[in-house]
């Protein structure tokens, strides 16, 4: 557990659900290896959290959400079909028997058919999401990769090479615009050690500041990527260099590897 | 017989929460009707603090007391209380329509229909009633600076990260995460201050 304390000041956040994702996913990370001590620090963190829903001030919904919900609740519950108590009597005339067995069957017939129609609009209604979820995924990616072009064609975007420690190495490259975000680009790239992550940083131009972590990046089976950072940690301004090094599966908060590759931002 | 009934009219118990939980699996309709009674002025409240509008705050408190009508099976009362799960289940569900809402990209991976976790109350915490605890977290909210209550509020109600409060605030990334974290220790050390 030495690496704990690095992960113990995310905590508070990560309950809060406000971490950003590179931080979130190195404490998932970290609590996936069973940390006990801080399993049980996001567990009391989590409690806490559940607290702030007090601050909110109370207030009434109105009486026709009630009559909605009631009228829903006791619907499905008699589709379901409450175990009835029957006169135990038997002196109940035989039109009266029948009429009570039509009616049953009316009633298993009406629940049997809520529960078809319950199914089918379920069923729908899951079909219609998983559209809407692939055509928002769709979106999202036709998004981003018009994002990406538009960084890379315009002529404001900065160019920013990565050069390999490796004087052999590849060569990456980044275009920084100060309003769309940076893409960084690389081919033949070697994969990182199993169990490993290339992670990019964006080191400040400010004194003692510590690397800013950003994205991780796994090259594909040729070693070609492409990587679109819509939101830099750090301005354009404010950001002396952009660097990659090999970090544990997860990402890290702060650099552990030397670069692989750096460029300085002009 | 009638007069029985009238000299039978002592002060009525109260069924606590697990108790109503344990009939609603048994889809008792007035389990469920007394549960919606007690928290739904809760629940509402924090919808709408979140959400800011009373037609969609309804829908998800709709939605969220159906769920626990249908799920009720999957709350396990024996691993923590009941009202920090249904406030965390209408939270999270205002939270998805705040961010359809503004067709900002989902950061959160929970699937709408996914129940939250069930949290465990910590040691130095003892059984309050509802009134008393909101009035000790309202007031050690109240304690805190106004920029750590800001920051706090922007990632509780509106689900903002560090980085988006930063952006909203126009305050550097590291300040931002101090007042959260400060606030919320301070938060803490309160709770256990005062139980």
């Amino acid at each position: 557990m030495k690496n704990c304390d690095q992960f113990r000041e995310l905590i508070e956040a990560y309950a809060l659900g406000a971490l950003d994702p590179q931080e979130r996913a190195a404490l998932e990370a970290h609590l996936a290896t069973g940390c006990v001590d801080c399993a049980k620090a996001v567990e009391e963190a989590r409690w806490l959290v559940t607290q702030l829903a007090y601050t909110a001030p109370e207030a009434a919904p109105s009486d026709m959400l009630k009559g909605r919900l009631m009228q829903t609740v006791r619907a499905e519950a008699q589709s379901l079909g409450k175990p009835r108590v029957m006169p135990t009597k038997s002196a109940i005339p035989f039109w009266l028997w029948a009429g009570v067995a039509a009616l049953l069957v009316f009633s298993i017939y009406s629940a049997w058919n809520t529960r078809r129609l319950n199914n089918e609009i379920r069923d729908a209604n899951n079909r219609a999401a998983s559209l809407r979820d692939e055509r928002e995924k769709a979106e999202q990616e036709l998004v981003l990769a018009k994002r990406e072009a538009m960084i890379l064609m315009d002529p404001s975007s900065v160019k920013i090479a990565l050069k390999s420690g490796d004087a052999q190495g590849p060569q990456l490259e980044a275009k920084w615009h100060s309003e769309w975000g940076v893409v960084v680009m690389g081919e033949n790239i070697p994969m990182p050690s199993p169990h490993h992550v290339l992670q990019l940083w964006f080191i400040p131009k400010e004194a003692g500041k510590m690397p800013m972590p950003s994205m991780m990046i796994r090259p594909d089976a040729n070693g070609k990527f492409v990587l679109l950072v819509s939101d830099p940690p750090e301005s354009m301004d404010a950001t002396k260099a952009l660097a990659i090094s090999e970090e544990p599966e997860g990402g890290s908060p702060w650099p552990t590897n030397p670069p692989r590759y750096s460029g300085g931002v002009s | 017989m009638l007069l029985a009934a009238f000299t039978s009219t002592g002060p009525r118990e109260v069924p606590p929460d697990a108790t109503l939980l344990s009939l609603l699996l048994q889809r008792d309709v007035s389990a469920f009707e007394q549960l919606y009674d007690r928290h739904a002025r809760l629940v509402y409240g924090l919808v709408l603090r979140i959400l800011q509008q009373a037609s969609t705050s309804e829908e998800v408190v709709q939605d969220v007391f159906l769920q626990l009508w249908r799920n009720a099976d999957q709350y396990d009362a024996s691993r923590g209380p009941f009202v920090p799960w249904l406030c965390t289940m209408a939270r999270n569900r205002a939270l998805d329509h705040l961010r359809l809402k503004s067709e900002r990209q989902r950061r959160r991976e929970d699937l709408p229909e996914e129940l939250p976790t069930i949290v465990v109350a910590p040691e130095y915490e003892k059984a309050l009633d509802e009134k008393r605890r909101a009035e000790r977290v309202r007031a050690l909210m109240a304690s805190l600076t106004p920029q750590q209550k800001k920051a706090i509020e922007l990632a509780y109600f509106e689900g903002l990260s560090h980085s988006e409060i930063a952006a909203t605030l126009k305050e550097p990334l590291g300040t931002v995460k101090s007042w959260i974290r400060n606030g919320l220790l301070r938060l803490k050390e309160g709770l256990q201050a005062t139980t």
